[in-house]
């Protein structure tokens, strides 16, 4: 900005910005690659002047006063074209000349985010570093207690079940009278949480549900993956490998109808249908794709107009207290598989999950509960509803764990658990912290996003812009030039290699506990905590 | 299997493992054990009660041979940490973890062995007349100072054989075995590292991670086949050689080394893509049936239909601010750009296309709007100064007039407006009878505006011109309404370009006292004005500040302008009133005018000879015919000037009170109406959008040039906003080379880009100097 022209309350200097462009002179080569690939348009080649003046020694001549220009990288300040901090110039850059670098002090930028009134919206990272589940430690390692077993070598079937599963008697009296018994899927304790076609990349999309069919039919492993609230492909529902789905139905019900058309059609059943009430991170807000990322594709597996919005209401329109909405929409949706999916709520984590999960008890066709905790998270949202909504994961299982136990019915209603598992890379620790806390399964989106595709962001507000679809890596991004950036290939292979190491990595966990045919379900004696409040809360070891 | 060296007491020596009905401890038994050994003792027979351990560590005995037979029911262990030259032999079956860590000992069991036969054994050998149990051959070691530890077994292996064995030979025969469909057991040889396993009979699978099966070479064959002989001869089964030599009913398993264990033996992901995925789903995979859009993987930086960005050369795409600003809408940047390029004459008679006073009104009438907004003001550098080339505007010479097409226009009032309006028309081939109430034309140019402030002899010129363009000039026609009405009966279109004659006076009491300053002015201008010493002008606007200069010329000393509010007045109008010594009072109000001066409404006087009265002027509207409009003492006209009455435009302060340029402007764009509407075309916007400021690059100048020296130097800092000055940056900067200037022809080029080249990086519009590149985005894909 020219220092002259006047200012404005968000007139901000580079200092003010929460990323600052760190651009190197010397090496820089002028190839034009960082301004080429910045997904914001934050930097752009400047035109400097530069005065060397010359004062001569001993005043024989007159001092020289030379000017002259040169190029550079410059920075916008601009709140509009604000740099987000993704490093893809550095990524692009021949000579590490330039990189982006997080302000010294809290930046000015976050007040000026709000231009016409809009509140700032981003993509899906609660930027909260730390997560409780990484100070839960497994402190019972029975070597000779149990017979311990070897991670490595031993036979393992990770394995847990989706679905309810009737006690033993009533079991066999159905079985005698031949009544129905509900569907249960035994499926791999780790599902890759909704993520919708729309909100994800085709190229993204489709290298997750490859990597998972990969994972099925060449490794063995009954990895299932959520399809979010964007509708399945039409050759996808028709497919064999629609058994590796789970199909979401959500506020806006977009894609019902092409799932539905496809219904007579399909080879095989999905694995369950989960009815999204709340995403854990931005709870109380619904989805939102912008009609900019709603192109034919989208539209067409959506089956709705292209370019237009399409807004998730937070809530069901037609459901109004929890005893209709359990019964009304698990209901429906088991009709449409003749009662032989199983179906199951999601909701996000809240102080009131135990009021959803008590009645889910009582009603026979509930197949699970799946609750999504405030951490993590992968949707585009308000700032204020990432950042001071939503409740904890931790507590909130452990609760709906240990009321079942109280019930006795520990055994036949599976929970899962979401929200910030592994969002410090942590995932297989997390993960087995949560089902010894009393998760039946594990959902996780955000790993998937940052180990399957390479996703920029971190906890520092690094990116962060996967709402408005120029995600430089092209994981949320509609426009191919943008993602054909992401390698369908790639994605599998990556999709693989992080469910065999997190594989290897809970047999590590629970080998030590004797467990390799059983997940450690609610085995909280396995659990330490070092803050006693903690462990007190959690009804776990407090551990020094 | 030599046997070891037969020395010392030949003679039995038989321990018993029971004292009476007791059952002798393990610790105890060991004990008398050593002890036996210790006194000379070779050959033992040991009578077992389940003691732990027996036979091991007998390493007291040297490299003499001791033998242990073992009857009864021997413990868990037995041999364990067995040592060379020991020969053990059981003569029913064995607990749990027979040979457990030995180290030489050879150990013949008549019968099955538990589990954990053979565990870490790393030496001797373990000859098993029967099945093993779970976990045989387990951990084994082979120390290369020694030849492999053996496990031969009759029978069977039980499940999980051979788990992380890292050396030795285990054989297993498969005869009468426990499990004879799979003699193996389940899961065998998992995290095998080293070693082989002969095996005879079918198996249920093995670690294929750890483990493969190799051909039996000769020597492993003919050192099976001898070995088989002696272990068979030592279990007591001899007669089973004959059918154990089928070479084809053996199989022999070795560990994988580590790089063969490094690749899975899994499919390919691209394999998987290909044959399964794509297979089932179709081609293009998961979506190819909603779209055929290429998916493939590109890289970050790509050229062409794949860049997001891409550079446009939008050369006078836009307007510069100074002409923009300009309300005649001069190009004034382009005069700057003919200059640099040399063609001063062509710089010069450009203006004339816009206005027939570019000398008098942009050479020193006008307050430039276009220096106003020069950009080079953003970075508070010296505007371009227009009114050095506006002053050479005087030699410009007219360009040839088109023929005249019979379209005729009459213009009533011969000031700037209504002579902009003709001159234009006659430009364009339409003839323009101007009809003048006064003996000359020029208007205000000619009777108001002081001579101080612009040579006589620049209007002289300038309306010389006028008058070889616009012929047809009626003087001294006072026109009454019916003729306005006939007039435009008469003529295709009527202009009224009559200005504001009447000046505004206060309503006070004295105000006959008073001069209005137009009158002051136009007397001034003929010579004729007289004034006292004292000289009062109410009403601080410029006309009051030219009635103070002209006052001062007249011989007023003492000049005192008053104003109601903060005095309007700016420019060249306000610095020469200063010069000429006037003082500005604000705010006051005058209640009377007296033979002394004036009384102010809080009552003070002041005195003065002469006062004028500067407040304005209004139009003389008497002649409007019927059908034109007025609202508040001027002419009604829309955004085009035109009148209610739509063959009626009206133009100038009868319009509207405004600048010289507005109303040159104001008669040009009324001539393009009236033009497009006699030519049948559609109007044409009048002017181009102004460019973005922020596009054009002022750190190519030096910001301490505040005055120039003649038009070159303005010429050379002109910033040449919107427009490309070729100054081929833009092809030096591009850093793939992408950017090419073409010859168009004549002096014609453009510089283009080359998509298969340019990365759409945006260097050639952050360098351009003019703002004339743009990097727009590309155009959706899907």
């Amino acid at each position: 900005m020219q220092p002259e022209r006047p200012i404005s309350p968000s007139s901000l200097s580079v200092k003010d910005l929460r990323w600052q462009i760190l651009w190197d002179k010397e090496t820089c080569t002028l190839c034009g690659k960082c301004t080429a690939v910045c997904p914001v348009n934050a930097i752009e080649l400047g035109v400097f002047r530069k005065r060397l003046i010359e004062p001569p020694v001993g005043f024989l001549e007159p001092p020289g006063n030379i000017t002259k220009s040169y190029y550079g990288v410059r920075q916008k300040t601009d709140p509009a074209y604000a740099c987000v901090g993704c490093a893809m110039c550095n990524m692009v850059c021949p000579n590490n000349a330039i990189a982006p670098m997080r302000a010294d002090e809290v930046d000015k930028l976050r007040f000026h985010l709000d231009r016409g009134g809009q509140p700032r919206r981003r993509g899906g990272r609660r930027n909260v570093p730390g997560v409780l589940l990484d100070r839960l430690k497994f402190i019972r390692i029975s070597m000779l207690t149990d017979p311990a077993l070897d991670a490595g070598r031993h036979e393992f079937e990770l394995r847990t079940l989706l679905g309810r599963v009737l006690p033993p008697e009533e079991n066999l009296q159905h079985i005698r009278e031949h009544g129905w018994i509900p569907p249960v899927r035994e499926i791999y304790p780790l599902v890759i949480g909704g993520m919708s076609f729309g909100a994800l990349s085709p190229n993204m999309w489709e290298g997750l549900q490859m990597g998972v069919a990969y994972l099925n039919e060449e490794l063995g492993m009954p990895v299932r993956m959520s399809t979010g609230e964007g509708g399945c492909p039409p050759r996808l529902l028709r497919s064999r490998f629609l058994k590796y789905v789970i199909l979401q139905i959500a506020s806006g019900y977009f894609g019902w109808d092409e799932i539905l058309h496809a219904i007579p059609e399909m080879k095989e059943d999905p694995c369950a249908i989960e009815i999204k009430y709340g995403q854990g991170a931005k709870p109380g807000d619904g989805g939102l794709l912008m009609w900019y990322k709603v192109n034919r594709l989208i539209a067409a597996i959506r089956g709705v107009p292209a370019g237009v919005s399409l807004p998730s209401p937070p809530t069901h329109q037609t459901q109004y207290s929890i005893e209709e909405s359990v019964a009304k929409m698990i209901q429906s949706m088991s009709m449409a598989w003749g009662f032989r999916v199983p179906v199951y709520p999601k909701i996000s984590g809240t102080s009131t999950a135990l009021a959803v999960l008590n009645n889910l008890t009582r009603n026979p066709y509930a197949a699970g509960l799946a609750i999504d905790g405030e951490d993590g998270g992968t949707g585009a949202a308000y700032n204020v509803s990432m950042n001071h909504m939503g409740h904890p994961i931790a507590s909130n299982i452990r609760d709906a764990y240990l009321t079942l136990v109280k019930l006795g019915m520990q055994n036949q209603l599976p929970l899962f658990a979401g929200g910030g598992v592994g969002k410090t890379g942590n995932l297989a620790a997390n993960a087995a912290a949560l089902i010894m806390l009393g998760a039946s399964g594990i959902q996780t989106g955000k790993y998937i996003m940052q180990a399957a595709a390479g996703c920029l962001g971190s906890e520092s507000d690094r990116c962060n812009i996967c709402n408005i679809g120029l995600c430089p890596k092209g994981i949320t991004a509609q426009d191919p030039r943008l993602y054909r950036r992401l390698n369908v290939d790639d994605v599998a292979q990556r999709v693989v290699d992080v469910f065999l190491s997190f594989d290897t990595e809970l047999k590590k966990i629970v080998a030590p506990l004797g467990r390799s045919t059983s997940l450690p379900i609610g085995m909280s004696d396995a659990l330490g905590v070092d803050d006693y409040r903690t462990a007190e809360r959690l009804s776990i070891k407090y551990v020094v | 299997m030599d046997d070891p060296k037969q020395s010392g007491s030949k003679a039995v020596h038989v321990i018993s493992g029971k004292r009476g009905d007791e059952r002798v401890r393990s610790r105890i038994l060991e004990e008398e054990v050593q002890e036996a050994v210790a006194q000379g003792h070779r050959r033992l027979q040991i009578e077992a009660y389940g003691q732990h351990g027996i036979g091991g560590r007998l390493w007291r005995a040297g490299r003499e041979a001791v033998s242990i037979r073992i009857t009864g029911h021997p413990g868990q262990r037995v041999g364990s940490m067995g040592f060379p030259h020991t020969a053990i032999e059981v003569l029913g079956p064995v607990s749990d973890d027979v040979g457990w860590l030995n180290a030489g000992a050879e150990i013949v069991v008549h019968g099955n062995a538990g589990n954990g036969a053979a565990n870490a054994m790393s030496q001797g050998r373990i000859l098993v007349g029967g099945n093993i149990g779970a976990r045989g051959m387990t951990m084994t070691k082979h120390n290369p100072r020694f030849s492999a530890p053996e496990l031969w077994v009759l029978g069977s292996a039980g499940d999980y054989f051979g788990e992380f064995m890292a050396g030795g030979i285990a054989v297993i025969c498969g005869h009468e075995a426990q499990t004879p469909e799979n003699v193996l057991g389940h899961r065998p040889l998992v995290g095998m590292v080293g070693g082989q396993v002969f095996f005879r009979g079918p198996h249920g699978g093995f670690s294929q991670a750890d483990a493969r099966l190799a051909p039996i070479g000769e020597a492993d064959w003919d050192w099976l086949l001898a070995h088989l002989k002696i272990f068979l001869k030592k279990i007591g089964r001899s007669e089973l050689w004959r059918v154990f030599a089928e070479r084809e009913h053996w199989q022999l398993l070795v560990a994988r080394k580590p790089n063969e264990k490094a690749g899975r033996a899994t499919r390919s992901i691209a394999a998987f893509h290909r044959e399964v995925w794509d297979a089932d789903l179709g081609p293009g995979g998961l979506i190819g049936d909603l779209t055929r859009i290429d998916r493939s993987a590109i890289p970050l930086i790509v050229t062409g239909s794949l860049r997001r960005f891409v550079p446009v050369w939008e050369n006078q795409k836009y307007a510069a601010p100074c002409e923009a600003s300009c309300p005649t809408g001069i190009p004034v940047q382009r005069r700057w750009q003919l200059i640099r390029e040399g063609r001063v004459d062509e710089a010069v008679d450009l203006a004339l296309a816009y206005t027939p006073f570019p000398a008098a009104v942009c050479g020193y009438l006008c307050p430039n709007l276009c220096m106003q907004s020069c950009t080079r003001g953003t970075a508070a550098m010296a505007p371009v100064d227009t009114t050095r080339i506006g002053q050479a505007s005087i030699r410009a010479k007219l360009p040839e007039l088109p023929p005249l097409s019979g379209r005729r226009t009459a213009v009533i009032g011969g000031g700037p407006a209504g002579l902009s309006v003709a001159w234009q028309l006659r430009l364009c081939g339409h003839e323009a009878v101007v009809y003048e109430l006064a003996g000359r034309l020029g208007g205000k140019f000619t009777r108001v505006i002081p001579e101080s402030r612009i040579p006589r002899e620049v209007i002289e010129i300038e309306l010389g011109r006028v008058k070889e363009v616009v012929p047809h000039v009626y003087l001294q026609q006072p026109l009454a309404r019916e003729d306005v009405s006939r007039l435009r009966e008469d003529f295709d279109f009527v202009v009224i370009a009559t200005g504001a004659q009447k000046p505004r006076m206060l309503p006070i009491p004295g105000i006959e006292r008073a001069v209005a300053a137009l009158d002051f002015l136009e007397a001034a201008k003929a010579g004729t004005a007289a004034c006292g010493k004292r000289v009062v002008v109410i009403g601080a606007g410029n006309v009051g500040c030219d009635a103070a200069t002209e006052a001062r010329r007249f011989g007023a000393e003492d000049i005192l302008l008053l104003d109601v509010q903060q005095p309007a007045s700016f420019g060249r109008e306000r610095q020469a009133a200063e010069a000429a010594g006037a003082r500005f009072r604000w705010p006051v109000v005058t209640r009377e005018i007296t033979a002394a001066g004036l009384t102010l409404a809080d009552g003070e006087d002041i005195a003065a000879d002469t006062i004028i009265v500067s407040i304005g002027d209004v139009p003389d509207l008497s002649f409007l015919p019927e059908g034109v409009a007025a609202e508040r003492g001027f002419v009604k006209v829309d955004a085009d000037h035109r009148t209610s009455d739509p063959k009626v435009f009206a133009i100038g302060d009868v319009v509207r009170p405004g600048l010289l340029t507005e109303a040159i402007g104001a008669g040009r764009r009324v001539a393009q109406s009236i033009c497009d509407e006699s030519d049948g075309r559609t109007p044409a916007p009048f002017r181009r959008q102004m460019i973005e400021k922020r596009r054009v690059t002022l750190e190519y100048f030096d910001p301490r040039i505040t005055v120039f020296s003649d038009v070159h130097q303005c010429g050379s800092q002109c910033l040449s906003c919107g427009a490309c000055r070729d100054c081929g940056v833009c092809v030096a900067i591009c850093p793939p080379g992408a950017i090419r200037r073409n010859e168009l022809g004549g002096k014609n080029y453009e510089y283009a880009v080359n998509e298969n080249l340019c990365i759409g990086c945006g260097f050639c519009a952050g360098a351009c100097p003019c703002g004339v590149w743009n990097l727009e985005e590309n155009y959706p894909l899907e």
